[in-house]
């Protein structure tokens, strides 16, 4: 049996359109849309105090074991804020909430779960957000680093 | 992937209509500054999947960004937009976001038709560099019965100008003898 297949080159407008008269150099265009993000400072770090907090409330629901119901919805409270501290220029949070991220998926899929892990990640997070502005970029580095440990050390059993 | 990062270079997207899809109102925002400070004015906003299924089916578009959403409805979106024969807008280029692409979704992200994955948090200059890249680059288009979207076989660089002399794509690197 042979698969039908058509291959062909679309007609694109935003090739033709993105080259019209006017609009901005790209390094303008950049600073601009940073200063907007910037506005959103205050409402993103609000959000994440919120996931936060929500984040606390799965940790202790789950009880020191795997529940898939409480592993699965903390997944997506977790996946559902990563790039939001991004508009407060905050990557170190970001990083935490990938690595938290990538653990809570292995135990969604795994069935395992690992207490200390968790508590780990949560602990970062409360740090990450109490110190928002006056870290020493150094240390947050090894911290990092630490976690992403934590995630691989568990994701490997 | 060889993107443009020359800030000098101009561009402009006052006349682009873009569909913005993200379910979390923050991460639309988020969106909407960054292409508010692009210069694009022509946004249609979507929450939902349906919202935006229905702009899709009402106004011609020339770029969408949409989330993976955490219940991967954003991959459904692609799929069904590669598959609607809406034209054009089934052939619009499409930039994926997804926050934490889990094991499971792998296959669906590289499958579900979009120009390109890009993953979160996001900066401006990422989104930049890929929407010109996107622009610049006419991908070929495959429609079969297993897959429809852009060839997911394509190069990120060719050899480089006025050097690519050879026959062979290594005959332009320096430093690589024949072999």
């Amino acid at each position: 049996m042979s698969e039908s297949s058509k291959i062909h080159v679309p007609d694109m407008p935003l090739g033709r359109l993105i080259r019209m008269p006017g609009g901005k150099t790209s390094g303008q265009a950049i600073a601009d849309a940073e200063q907007g993000l910037a506005s959103l400072q205050g409402e993103s770090m609000k959000e994440l105090n919120r996931v936060l907090a929500k984040a606390e409330t799965f940790y202790a629901r789950a009880d020191g074991k795997f529940d898939a119901l409480v592993v699965s919805a903390f997944y997506d409270l977790i996946n559902g804020a990563i790039g939001l501290p991004t508009a407060g220029k905050d990557r170190a949070i970001d990083t935490m909430l990938v690595s938290l991220a990538d653990l809570l998926d292995y135990y969604r899929s795994s069935g395992d779960w690992g207490d200390k892990s968790v508590q780990v990640h949560l602990a970062t997070f409360q740090l990450l957000l109490k110190t928002e502005g006056i870290r020493d970029l150094q240390g947050t580095e090894l911290i990092l680093a630490g976690l992403r440990k934590v995630s691989r050390k568990a994701a490997k059993g | 992937m060889g993107f443009s990062s020359d800030p000098r270079a101009r561009f402009n997207l006052e006349q682009v209509s873009i569909l913005l899809l993200e379910e979390t109102p923050l991460g639309m925002s988020i969106l909407v500054q960054v292409m508010n400070g692009f210069g694009a004015r022509k946004l249609q906003r979507c929450d939902s999947v349906a919202k935006a299924e229905s702009v899709v089916r009402e106004t011609e578009l020339d770029l969408l960004i949409v989330d993976a959403m955490a219940s991967g409805g954003g991959y459904d979106f692609v799929h069904w937009l590669r598959n609607s024969g809406i034209r054009p807008n089934c052939y619009a280029p499409v930039l994926l976001t997804a926050a934490h692409t889990p094991a499971a979704a792998v296959t669906n992200a590289r499958d579900c038709g979009a120009h390109i994955v890009m993953a979160k948090p996001l900066t401006p200059k990422a989104v930049l560099d890929r929407i010109v890249w996107v622009a610049r680059t006419g991908r070929r288009f495959v429609e079969s019965d297993k897959f429809v979207g852009p060839d997911r076989r394509f190069k990120d660089a060719g050899v480089p100008e006025k050097v690519g002399i050879g026959r062979r794509r290594e005959d332009a690197v320096p430093g690589k003898g024949e072999g």
